[in-house]
């Protein structure tokens, strides 16, 4: 199986995230050690409560762990300051969220350009980029439409948009069809898997739903902290 | 993050909240309009102070007498008369041209303008009056303050002939000679054209009075001989325009030497100083040099060394540091009225800026997430509050062009009347470094109102600020 000897972007080791709450202390994550390989779209499943969103933001450097290591692509980011984590994330990774979280004022072309705009774009290049993107996803008739004037479908495909456009190697998504119904659901997940294989993206993807979770190439199960079961899906849609 | 973008994002984000934007920049509008007026009121003053002070001799003359006059506090330095062997007589110091010497040798002294007063009678026609006659070099006459030709000229120097120039009060003089009326009782302005009109002036007026009024004993002393004297020009200004120089007659001071030394040959001059023994001096002694000094500061210093010099010596430097003394107190309170309310309005800024911060807490972890940098969101909260700043700014000195044109329009309508010619000072004066300093000062004012709530900003976490509904 070649998948094997790619190598690893994303490694944690014994990772721990504990939160204090007066006279509790709460194990968020109770020891994560995990690997994920580039071009891998995995996903991350778990009950409701089990740390999978605190892992994710974990990785994408918007939270310190209490104590482990985060290694993504060679360097330690659980020993960067705030400032260098903005540019990391600026630089190498996407991210979609749940509740979508487009900026209300703005249509969707300067939504997804608006990533570009934090890296010094120029104006016409950005939106070119962004009306490809917007293309990609499906979105060419709704380019100058601002979040209140699309379905939910439609605004997390310009959420999926925003983190594409940058060209990231990592790209995370929390819940990202959280919000949606079944069918939409399923629609906004091949999107995503087909545009992270033509694109070579890794994706790390949080869900609660094993259906949905079942997209991805590797599914790590969570429990209380802890990753209990990797499952490998290397025969998917091979059928 | 380019410049421009940071720009747009931030205007629109302050456009998007028009009203309490609009707000936010009114205080800082009044706030800006009303330290600039008042500290434009304080110079207003100031300048009308400084102009009135120009009017009277200016700001940097020092006026020096001879060591015994009773001008500003001299030392008297002894100075034993030339073989006097009694040590008792002391001689004062007096002005003659190797003083004039000493005194320009002096450091700052720009230079230095003898004057010999002489009072003399003048007749013209039914007229008569008593003149004060000042020579001054002509080349000097020419650089004086206050000296507007109005008809004719000055004196010029290489005239061969004694000229008189005419201050434009000195018709004033003029009385009937008959009726001993003058003009601030009748009222009429003597009817004499100086220009054209013949003019006999009378240098020993002892004489004249001796003759016109002969003592008891019966002896009659024939009248003094009248000269002749044209007039070369008479000062700008009508007869209720009283200037530094308006009162005098000012003629070359060479020729009026001259003129002297010939009208009273051996006898002593009236108003020049004699021995002991009532005999005159060889040469003739200035009654006042002003010294003109180079700046301002180093009036006090060069006041100083003339009195050390053993001579009299009066300026308006010390009168006119407690006037700007208390001027300077006049605008610091003008100021700071001012300046509480801009205060007030950087507290609305601040605000502002705060409330805005909540409201925006999401779209800002929004951004961090996406990779805003940290720098970049303070800019974009710095140039948001620097933004209502500049507008406020601009549109406050605006306003106080206005106010202030209405100030002085309503100030000019009441001091007209009480001032006569002298109201055309304007209360309220801004001058051009205003405006560039009041819109860079609000600009400051606000982001320094909107630097805490930027650094708020800044710090704040990305994920706690996604999870803010
Ligand atoms: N800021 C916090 N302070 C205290 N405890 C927290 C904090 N954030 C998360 N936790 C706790 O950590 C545990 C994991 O939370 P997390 O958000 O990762 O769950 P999740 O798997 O994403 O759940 P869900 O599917 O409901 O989103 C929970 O028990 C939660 O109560
Ligand atoms: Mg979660």
């Amino acid at each position: 199986m070649a998948g094997k000897e790619k190598r690893p972007i994303i490694e944690t080791r014994k990772l721990y995230k504990v939160y204090s709450l007066g006279e509790n202390r709460v194990f968020a994550l109770n020891g994560v050690d995990l690997s994920i390989r580039e071009g891998e779209f995995c996903s991350i499943v778990g009950t409701s409560g089990s740390g999978k969103s605190t892992l994710l933001n974990m990785l994408a450097g918007l939270e310190k762990p209490t104590k482990g290591e985060i290694v993504i692509g060679g360097s330690h980011i659980e020993k960067m300051t705030e400032n260098q984590l903005v540019k990391f994330r600026r630089e190498n990774v996407g991210f979609i969220f749940q509740s979508f979280n487009l900026l209300g004022t703005l249509n969707s072309v300067e939504n997804v350009a608006l990533p570009l705009t934090f890296r010094g774009v120029k104006k016409e290049i950005r939106n070119k980029k962004a009306e490809e993107m917007l293309k990609l996803v499906g979105l060419s008739k709704q380019m100058k439409n601002k979040p209140t004037q699309m379905s939910g479908g439609q605004q997390q495909r310009v959420g999926v948009a925003r983190a594409l456009v940058m060209d990231p190697k990592i790209i995370f998504a929390d819940e990202p069809t959280g919000n949606l119904d079944s069918h939409t659901s399923a629609e906004v997940m091949e999107l995503m898997r087909r545009v992270v294989k033509e694109q070579h993206k890794t994706l790390v993807m949080v869900t609660h739903d094993n259906h949905l979770a079942g997209f991805a190439d590797r599914i790590f199960h969570i429990i209380d902290g802890k990753i209990v079961k990797i499952e490998e899906r290397e025969n998917y849609r091979e059928e | 993050m380019k410049f421009f973008d940071l720009l747009s994002m931030s205007v629109s984000n302050l456009w998007r909240r028009k009203l309490r934007t609009f707000l936010t920049v009114l205080g800082v509008v009044i706030g800006t309009a009303s330290i600039v007026v008042m500290v434009s009121i304080g110079i207003g003053m100031n300048r009308s102070m400084m102009q009135q002070i120009d009017e009277y001799g200016g700001l940097t003359t020092i006026n020096v007498y001879s060591g015994d006059s009773y001008y500003g506090g001299g030392m008297a330095v002894a100075v034993s008369e030339s073989g006097s062997s009694s040590g008792s007589q002391t001689e004062p110091v007096r002005l003659n041209d190797e003083m004039l010497q000493v005194l320009s040798g002096l450091e700052h002294v720009e230079s230095v303008t003898p004057i010999l007063s002489v009072d003399c009678l003048a007749k013209s026609g039914k007229y008569m009056a008593n003149l004060s006659v000042r020579g001054i070099p002509a080349e000097l006459l020419a650089q004086m303050n206050n000296m507007e030709v109005g008809q004719g000229t000055l004196p010029m120097p290489g005239d061969k002939e004694l000229k008189f120039f005419y201050g434009n009060t000195v018709i004033t003089d003029f009385y009937i000679e008959k009726t001993y009326q003058y003009y601030w009782e009748t009222g009429v302005i003597p009817e004499i054209d100086f220009m054209e009109d013949p003019m006999y002036i009378i240098f020993d007026m002892d004489a004249y009075y001796a003759s016109q009024y002969p003592s008891g004993d019966g002896t009659v002393t024939p009248p003094p001989k009248k000269y002749m004297v044209e007039a070369c020009g008479v000062m700008a200004g009508d007869v209720e325009y009283y200037g530094a120089n308006s009162s005098y007659v000012f003629c070359d001071l060479e020729l009026l030497k001259e003129q002297l030394q010939r009208v009273f040959k051996n006898k002593a001059i009236p108003g020049q100083p004699t021995t002991a023994t009532g005999k005159p001096y060889k040469e003739i002694y200035y009654n006042q040099v002003d010294v003109k000094v180079d700046d301002m500061d180093y009036m006090k210093d060069v006041q100083t060394q003339i009195q050390n010099l053993g001579l009299s010596a009066s300026s308006n430097a010390e009168w006119i540091e407690s006037q700007q003394e208390s001027s300077n107190n006049l605008q610091m309170a003008l100021g700071g009225i001012g300046a509480v309310s801009l205060f007030v309005a950087a507290i609305g800024i601040a605000n502002t800026m705060m409330m805005s911060i909540y409201e925006r807490t999401k779209e800002i972890g929004i951004i961090k997430v996406l990779g805003c940098d940290m720098r970049n969101i303070r800019s974009m909260f710095l140039m948001e509050a620097g933004f209502i700043g500049f507008v406020g700014g601009t549109v406050g000195i605006l306003l106080s062009y206005g106010i202030s044109f209405l100030v002085n329009y309503v100030a000019s309508g009441q001091m007209g009347m009480a001032m006569g010619t002298g109201g055309a000072a304007e209360i309220s004066y801004i001058p051009l470094w205003m405006p560039p300093v009041a819109i860079g000062f609000a600009i400051l004012v606000g982001m320094l109102a909107g630097f805490f709530p930027a650094l708020r900003a800044m710090k704040l976490s990305p994920l706690a600020a996604i999870r803010n509904e």
